[in-house]
């Protein structure tokens, strides 16, 4: 009972900033060392578990994530992203869509959602998870707001989208399409208990200029909704300025290349540095051709004969927007000119369409024109109604709209169990602190993957998908390069008696001695497992393997591998190494079943009792591959696994079972795909002693 | 701290020859600290004399304990349902604490597994050193703090041998020679004119000589 | 006159002394000594027998003494603390004194690990310093160790060793300064190849005025073969050969290197008499004692004084 009381009064371990950073809290880490294990299916059960868009996320998200990555400090942030979208390719569908979530009885109240956006489908996805009867009402024939009515096909298939969205279907949630919602207090008089609103924000804003009504002006979020909907629009010919510089602009700015306009500029207040769209977005628009003209308000659209000439624009030094809206900066003198187009798209942002809202105010809005809602539990001033996504935030990231719909089916589900919606959220998680410059000058630099992509050539007149995705080599690749922020030695006080071992082996210099113990901060750990190896008081545990895990693996390896009466040999290979971003399947397949390996992540983790137990249940040889001495991961964790394997020689030897029954394999990386030869040389030593002579009672 | 090193798997095994049920038990202070007995060198020991066991077509069976000071009988009395249970306990503690368990459990077999060393200090990472004889009387305030006792291989106490060379031991030349340690110490402190004073004969009743020792602080006895 | 030996004669006498060695046998055979005796007999003022050398069991140093006597050498018994507590040296004392011995070199000892009994306890429960200290106090104060008085005391000439090439090599001159503070009558060197080096250890001795309080006898030894001086040069602790005694050994054909050493050997003793400070010579020829007549022959110290 104590120690229960006593756990709960501990504070909440802080998470890897990745993971704080994304608004629903995916365990990054988690699915990311999943991969870099080669456990995908577990990956993509970490990805999913709190995100019922796993498939879109991994092509569109915006990944706050990567801004925050830890790994960006020693080199470049890890492609979350990317390996997110690699984990749910290789989802095994049949598997289900969401591995390992439960639904609830079934439960009488009926909620009605407004919105068939990531915001909506989320909060329908845990609504109906919890039993209740949801219905989603959307205006247009298909489901998926923004994503479907705006983010371009070249980002995202329709497919994709379809995929992700069928399944909650199959979980009872009711569509109900070309249905726009002009009334909700008649949705609450027609049975529904709760209602969130969702609507997005999707009316998109034009500069009260002159000539902002010609009909060659348009505005962004029409345009991208009138092509997501199949319209066909030709723009073969015509000279195309977009005027805005976020995200949005640069969807408007490809899409019209891709309807085949001739020239695509783009103008905006801000500078090439603070220019709003993402880097790499502005980078691909560039790169098909878009032209980018900065620093720049705009004046006027001129027009002769009701035909648009160009836009009348000033050179300003923008330096952001002031509380009221109204742009901070200075007009240069004498800097006007005309930036020539025929057809002017405006994406200089959008609202919600807040029309349908009742008359009376029941339901308030903020000066911003946007639902005024707690922030906490997302509830209006009306009971029993809550609104989330851009709807609230202005246009913000389909994840955040995930994160909103999480909070608000918990907040509906607290209300409707006559809960205070307050009680029922999660605290905001603590963060890892960075890294200390003395911790990042042991990282070992990695280079990012680049995400293979279509050519450009090829890529700029069609709406065919731009990233391919990673290869499974890739994409290994790419997960070990996440530094596990966080996941690394606990030490167990009671159990530590200082001896400063840890102090001595920690290639990163991170163990301290303090109050008389051994501590590993949490926030420098690299979690490579050599104290926990070393540790003489086996005081140090990894959060993310025991050594409970590794003999029950190494038992069954064992076990596995006495097959045909071959030797049974079992090897610990270094994932980071030992596959060299070869498949590690086909490496794995390309080896005899006598020979069944135990994946580790640095074979620093490779304790000398591992070596011990896998003869003590029956091993006839035993190796360790990890990579060339001065080429680890972990600076020095095949140095210490060669002198573990010494020393277990040795013990064989004292035991007369023979050294050469062990091995320890410095692997360079051609000869990593080659282990089924590496591993022949130690098989016929071990034929040579004959087999081992443990047998188990 | 006390330094000890585990005994070879052969010995041990013939000091388990005829028990059947083992208690590996470690000692959770110097020996772990000294990478001999603690829990981690328990687990190893364990495996590698069920290999042996299994090996020879035998059943022995091993419990695995660690114990927080195995010189203490409180501690002690932390496992001993586990000692009460086994034909025999393997300790992997000094000798002391060998000695403490076959006290506290007169009628149990007690093994040591680990020759107990010396009393020292780790000088790097798994290089452990000698550095004091526990000789009764102390006398490194003469020397310059470098024990001759501990660290001359002939406990000279007048300088050295004619054995040294290049500030190594003529016993070992990995060794350094205590002496010529001594000598740059004082000569740094400028206490040089200390090497001319005679060191008398060393009072040896005061270390084994005089038979077990034995300290009595009246004031503390209950 | 301390104890009235040949030695402390003939060095009180003013003469440059010469000594020689004896390696008692393995076995317990007398024949052993008796022929090494009379190979020395005559050449020598007074002939050191070794204490268990190189920690290699042999017959004791005491007895061979007394067989000495017997045969009419004058014997220095070599006395090490690795065997003998403070008690056995004192009784072993005696009894050599009451057979007449009267030189005594005082010695630490090669240490255990190097001889034929390696698994042996070392004693030590003395160093050399506090040996000849202890054997000055029974002469001197007729008081053992302990303190306690004696009737009779034992009389020896305290002889203690030295290596002036061992290192610290700037403490050695203080380290003999204390041998001689202890009781130290006479010193001899270990085996001595590098006399230049040999040469600034005796200036730095004599600054110090120690050869006014003692009698340096350098020790010198031929080399048999090339072979035994790469060994000596390479193995041998506290040893300093330098490159052109072996070179001198390699110049000459294969079966004249041993004329050469017992060559080499009387020009090096040549050379020592120079030295300032040098009292005498200890000419160490184990297993080759039929050498000596001859090096000290070419050396111009033969025939010894009648003293
Ligand atoms: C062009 C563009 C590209 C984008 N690209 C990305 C990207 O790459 N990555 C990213 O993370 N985010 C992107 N976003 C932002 C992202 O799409 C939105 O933040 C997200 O979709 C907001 O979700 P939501 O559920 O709040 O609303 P929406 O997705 O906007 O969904 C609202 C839905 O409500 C429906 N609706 C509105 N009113 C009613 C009513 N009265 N009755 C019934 N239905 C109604 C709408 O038709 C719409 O389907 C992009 C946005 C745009 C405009
Ligand atoms: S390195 Fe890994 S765990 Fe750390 S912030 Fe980046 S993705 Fe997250
Ligand atoms: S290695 Fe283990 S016992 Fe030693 S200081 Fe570190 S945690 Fe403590
Ligand atoms: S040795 Fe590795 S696991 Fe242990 S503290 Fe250092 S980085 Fe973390």
């Amino acid at each position: 009972m104590s120690n229960l009381s006593d756990r709960s009064t501990l504070p909440a371990e802080p998470l890897p900033p990745c993971q704080v950073a994304c608004p629903a809290h995916t365990d990054v880490r988690g699915y990311i060392h999943a991969i870099a294990r080669g456990d995908f299916e577990e990956a993509y059960r970490i990805a999913r578990e709190p995100n019922p868009l796993p498939y879109i996320c991994g092509k569109v998200c915006a990944h706050p994530c990567e801004t925050e990555c830890r790994r960006g400090d020693v080199d470049e942030p890890v492609a979350i992203c990317a390996l997110k979208r690699f984990a749910t390719e290789q989802h095994d569908l049949s598997k289900g869509h969401a591995p390992g979530l439960t639904v609830a009885e079934p439960k009488e109240e009926k909620v009605a959602i407004v919105g068939s956006g990531p915001g909506g489908l989320t909060a329908a996805h845990d609504l109906a998870r919890m039993g209740y009867k949801v219905t989603v009402f959307e205006a247009y024939p298909k489901v998926g707001g923004m994503m479907q009515y705006g983010i371009p096909l070249y980002r995202l298939p329709r497919e994709t989208i379809d995929l992700e969205t069928a399944p909650l279907k199959d979980l009872g949630v009711e569509f109900v399409t070309n249905q726009r919602v002009t009334d909700v207090d008649a949705l609450l008089a027609d049975g529904y208990k709760a209602v969130f609103l969702a609507v997005g924000s999707h009316v998109g804003r034009k500069l009260r200029i002159p000539n902002a009504d010609l009909p060659d002006v348009w505005l962004n979020t029409e345009f991208l909704r009138r092509v997501a909907l199949g319209e066909k629009i030709d723009l073969r010919g015509r000279h195309v300025l977009v005027l805005g510089g976020g995200n949005v602009a640069i969807d408007v700015a490809r899409t019209a290349l891709r309807l085949g306009a001739a020239e695509v500029s783009m103008t905006c207040l801000e500078s090439c540095t603070t220019q709003p769209a993402h880097p790499w977005e502005i980078k691909e628009a560039v790169e098909e051709g878009v032209q980018m003209f900065h620093d720049r308000t705009f004046k006027e659209i001129v027009a002769e004969n009701g035909k648009v000439k160009g836009v009348r624009c000033v050179k300003v030094n923008f330096r952001g927007f002031l509380p009221t809206g109204a742009p901070d900066m200075d007009e240069f003198p004498e800097t006007e000119h005309v930036l020539p187009a025929d057809l002017v798209i405006f994406a200089i942002g959008q609202g919600p369409d807040l029309s349908f809202l009742p008359q009376d105010g029941s339901i308030a809005q903020t000066p911003r024109r946007t639902i005024q809602v707690n922030p906490v539990t997302l509830a209006t001033t009306k009971p029993g109604v809550f609104a989330g996504g851009d709807a609230v935030t202005g246009v913000g990231f389909i994840i955040d709209a995930i994160a909103a719909g999480h909070r608000a089916a918990r907040s509906i589900d607290a209300y409707l169990r006559g809960l205070d919606p307050a009680s029922v959220q999660p605290p905001e998680p603590q963060k890892l602190n960075d890294l200390q410059q003395k911790t990042i000058s042991h990282i070992r630099h990695l280079k990012r993957e680049e995400m293979p992509m279509l050519d450009v050539n090829q890529r700029k007149f069609t709406f065919d998908e731009v990233y391919l995705g990673y290869t499974e080599a890739q994409a290994i690749r790419a997960a070990h390069r996440c530094l596990t922020c966080g996941a690394g030695a606990r030490v167990e006080e009671t159990k530590c008696i200082a001896c400063l071992t840890c102090v001595r082996v920690c290639p990163y210099e991170v163990p301290l001695l303090a109050r008389g113990t051994a501590n590993v901060p949490v926030d420098q750990c690299q979690a490579c497992g050599i104290c926990a190896t070393e540790c003489p008081a086996k005081a140090i545990s990894m959060k993310l393997y025991s050594d409970e895990d590794m003999i029950k693996q190494i038992r069954d390896a064992v076990r596995k591998a006495k097959y045909n009466g071959e030797p049974a040999i079992v090897g610990f290979a270094c994932r980071y190494c030992a596959y060299a971003g070869e498949d590690a399947n086909v490496v794995k397949a390309s080896l005899p079943a006598n020979v069944q390996t135990i994946d580790v992540l640095c074979t620093g983790k490779v304790d000398a009792l591992y070596l011990l137990k896998a003869f003590e249940f029956g091993a006839d040889g035993v190796f360790v591959a990890g990579c060339l001495e001065g080429e680890c991961h972990n600076d020095k964790g095949n140095v210490h696994a060669a002198k573990r394997v010494a020393y277990v020689k040795g013990l064989l030897d004292e035991l007369a079972l023979g050294n050469a029954r062990l091995e320890m394999f410095h692997m360079s990386p051609d000869q990593c795909a080659n282990m089924a030869e590496v591993v022949s040389t130690l098989i016929t030593k071990v034929k040579e002693l004959g087999p081992s002579p443990v047998r188990r009672s | 701290m006390i330094k000890a090193q585990q005994k070879p798997i052969a010995e041990i095994k013939a000091l388990i020859a005829p028990y059947h049920r083992i208690l590996i038990l470690g000692c959770g202070t110097c020996v772990t600290i000294s990478f001999a007995g603690g829990e981690k060198e328990v687990g190893l020991l364990a495996s590698s004399l069920r290999i042996a066991s299994a090996m020879e077509g035998q059943d022995k069976i091993f419990a695995e304990a660690t114990v927080q000071r195995q010189c203490e009988w409180e501690f002690i009395d932390a496992v001993a349902e586990q000692i009460q249970q086994a034909d025999a306990v393997l300790s992997l503690a000094c000798g002391i604490g060998v000695q403490a368990l076959a006290e506290r459990y007169p009628d149990k077999v007690v093994l040591p597994g680990v020759n107990t060393t010396f009393l020292g200090m780790a000088v790097e990472h798994g290089v452990l050193v000698e550095r004091c004889r526990a000789c009764g009387d102390c006398i490194l305030g003469l020397t310059g703090g470098v024990c001759p006792i501990a660290r001359c291989a002939k406990n000279l106490l007048n300088g050295p041998c004619g054995g040294s060379q290049n500030g190594k031991c003529e016993v070992n030349p990995e060794l350094d020679c205590a002496w010529q340690l001594i000598y740059d110490r004082l000569a740094r402190l400028g206490q040089l004119d200390r090497l001319a004073a005679l060191m008398p004969y060393k009072d040896w009743s005061k270390d084994y000589d005089g038979g077990p020792r034995k300290i009595v602080r009246e004031d503390l006895r209950l | 006159m301390k104890v009235g030996s040949n030695l402390e004669k003939v060095l009180t006498s003013g003469y440059f002394a010469a000594t020689g060695e004896l390696g008692p046998p393995k076995s317990a055979d007398p024949g052993v000594i008796r022929h090494k005796a009379s190979l020395l007999k005559g050449y020598v003022d007074a002939v050191n027998i070794t204490d268990n050398q190189t920690a290699i069991v042999r017959m004791s140093s005491i007895s061979v003494g007394i067989m000495l006597l017997q045969l009419g050498l004058e014997p220095t018994i070599q006395m090490t603390c690795r065997d003998r507590n403070r008690l056995a040296i004192q009784s072993d004392l005696l009894g050599a004194a009451a057979h007449g011995v009267k030189n005594l070199l005082c010695l630490t000892g090669d240490h255990q690990r190097f001889g034929n009994h390696p698994t042996a306890r070392g004693v030590y429960d003395l160093d050399s310093i506090q040996l000849i200290q202890m054997v000055k106090t029974m002469r001197d104060e007729k008081k053992f160790a302990c303190g306690e008085e004696m009737d009779v005391e034992p009389r020896f000439f305290i002889g203690a060793a030295e290596n002036p090439f061992a290192d610290p090599f700037d403490y050695r001159p203080y380290r003999l300064a204390k041998k001689i503070a202890a009781g130290a009558d006479f010193i001899q060197t270990q085996l001595i190849y590098n006399v230049p080096k040999f040469k600034e250890f005796m200036k730095r001795v004599c600054d110090l005025g120690l050869h006014e309080k003692c009698y340096i006898l350098a020790g010198v030894g031929p080399i048999k073969s090339v072979g035994m001086a790469r060994y000596m040069q390479t193995s041998v602790p506290g040893m300093d050969v330098p490159e052109e005694i072996v070179a001198r050994l390699k110049g000459v054909p294969k079966d004249q290197v041993r004329k050469e050493g017992i060559k080499q050997c009387a020009d090096i003793i040549s050379e020592i008499r120079e030295i300032p400070g040098v009292a005498g010579v200890h000419v160490m020829a184990i297993e080759w004692e039929e050498a000596v007549p001859e090096i000290l022959e070419l050396a111009g110290l033969l025939p010894r004084p009648k003293v």
